[in-house]
């Protein structure tokens, strides 16, 4: 934490605030769809091919900011603010937030926080994936399933952290990066770099 | 009153019930727990009662929706018992009908928990109180707070984007395509908004003599009392004995035995 200059812990902060609503709101996005499959019998898919976007923000900080913590960190702020704002799963979500962003933050470990390509981006997505799963195996009684609803679960939460987590949270720091806003951060300061390479070549 | 109950305190109170719960898979043990969460709710809570079912009553609709899931997609290990519906595709037996409504029980549990804790909490002592119990550290406590204290300039900001995309004759498509689009045209100048203010906002934080050094004093010098572990304490029986209670009539269940 020390290595961190307070302007990028706010922007943690504040990408973690922003999340937490934005995570509210796809809630209700995953009781439509679950309202609509329920009908079938498969209304716990309904979160699991949006779970991507329940990871997003861990990529989105670590991409930006690109230091040990900011995807652990992110995930939780972001937990913490759901809980605030009063989110119907309550505390124990800083439990699942805790679960996901280490999840997230494992890929950046492995590469020791260097390499921030999409490829390592996607793979962050899969390890919140990976490593959430069991805990809502555990706590939402998915025990109780049948071993293929529990697979066909379990694969739309991987592929939808790939499409989501990796692809979309990869753009959405691209557009920002081209606004402007980032370039007293690694993200935009990279960029800038880029075109100046790019302008020399 | 449970609102005056230290929040960080009142955090694990909430938090370790909700784990222990997940064990069960018999109706009982939620139940029981169930009944003493309404208990502290109406009577030690002081939360508006017409304002807690506005909420609750949503959430456990859609609690039961999932526990439907879990009723017709019940595994081997479960669905034992007498055949009680047999139609089409769903085929539901006593064993998988317990689960289904031990399901929708620990979902309204946990639905209760959380609302014992959301409308009783106020935030920014929430993170007062992480900061000096759960020494969270304070550039990121001051962090949250700031960026919380943004909410509502971002609607002021969105209001001013929404205009602005009128005024221009930017086509409010409808739909889902529609609305994604629309996602996308106002979450990038949001974002970009916002980071600029954090950057003004650490910088002011920085000039104005903010370190971050744990060695400070707090305005709002937030406490741990006696009552505070009683709370604590009274949470964590109340769930031991509806574990004791289910097992005694025999009915505990964890995760497909029965004990």
């Amino acid at each position: 934490m020390n290595q961190w200059k307070l302007k990028e812990i706010v922007l943690m902060s504040i990408l973690g605030v922003v999340f937490g609503f934005i995570y509210l709101g796809f809630f209700g996005v995953g009781k439509i769809l679950t309202s609509i499959m329920a009908p079938l019998g498969l209304g716990d898919l309904g979160y699991e091919v949006i779970y991507g976007i329940w990871f997003i923000v861990s990529v989105i900080a670590a991409y930006i900011i690109r230091k040990p913590g900011a995807a652990l960190m992110a995930e939780m702020i972001a937990a913490l603010v759901e809980v605030l704002a009063g989110s119907t799963t309550g505390p124990s979500l800083l439990i699942s937030g805790f679960i996901q962003g280490l999840g997230a933050e494992l890929a950046f470990a492995l590469t020791r926080w260097k390499d921030y390509r999409l490829r390592i981006l996607i793979f962050s997505g899969v390890g919140a994936a990976l490593l959430s799963f069991p805990y809502h195996f555990f706590t939402q009684g998915y025990d109780a399933l049948e071993p293929w609803v529990v697979t066909l679960m379990f694969s739309a939460r991987v592929i939808s952290a790939i499409l989501i987590t990796g692809l979309l949270g990869k753009f959405i720091s691209d557009q920002l990066a081209k606004t402007g806003a980032l370039q007293g951060y690694a993200l935009g300061k990279e960029m800038k770099q880029k075109k100046r390479d790019d302008h020399v070549a | 009153m449970v609102s005056s109950i230290n929040p960080s305190v009142k955090m694990i109170a909430i938090v370790i019930p909700g784990l222990i719960l997940s064990l069960a898979f018999d109706v009982m043990t939620p139940l029981i727990f169930f009944l003493y969460l309404l208990m502290v709710t109406v009577f030690f809570s002081g939360v508006n009662l017409k304002k807690w079912l506005m909420f609750f009553i949503p959430l456990s609709v859609f609690a039961l929706m999932l526990a439907w899931t879990s009723m017709i997609h019940t595994d081997e290990k479960y669905a034992g018992g007498d055949i009680l519906v047999d139609f089409w595709w769903i085929e539901i037996t006593t064993g998988s009908l317990q689960v289904g409504i031990s399901l929708a029980l620990r979902s309204m549990c946990f639905i209760a928990l959380t609302l014992l804790f959301a409308l009783t909490t106020d935030p920014t002592k929430l993170m007062l109180s992480m900061m000096q119990q759960l020494k969270l550290p304070p550039k990121l406590t001051y962090g949250i707070l700031a960026g919380y204290r943004f909410l509502p300039l971002f609607k002021h900001e969105l209001d001013l984007l929404r205009q602005a995309h009128q005024i221009r004759g930017v086509s409010r498509t409808k739909g889902i395509k529609g609305r994604i689009q629309r996602f996308k045209r106002y979450l990038i100048p949001l974002l970009a908004n916002a980071i600029r203010k954090s950057e003004r906002v650490a910088n002011a934080m920085e000039s104005k003599g903010f370190t971050g050094s744990r060695e400070r004093t707090h305005y709002h010098d937030i406490q741990v009392q006696k009552r505070d572990w009683m709370f604590l304490a009274s949470m964590v029986s109340a769930l031991v004995l509806a574990f004791y209670l289910s097992y005694t009539f025999g009915y505990l269940n964890i995760f497909g035995k029965t004990f």
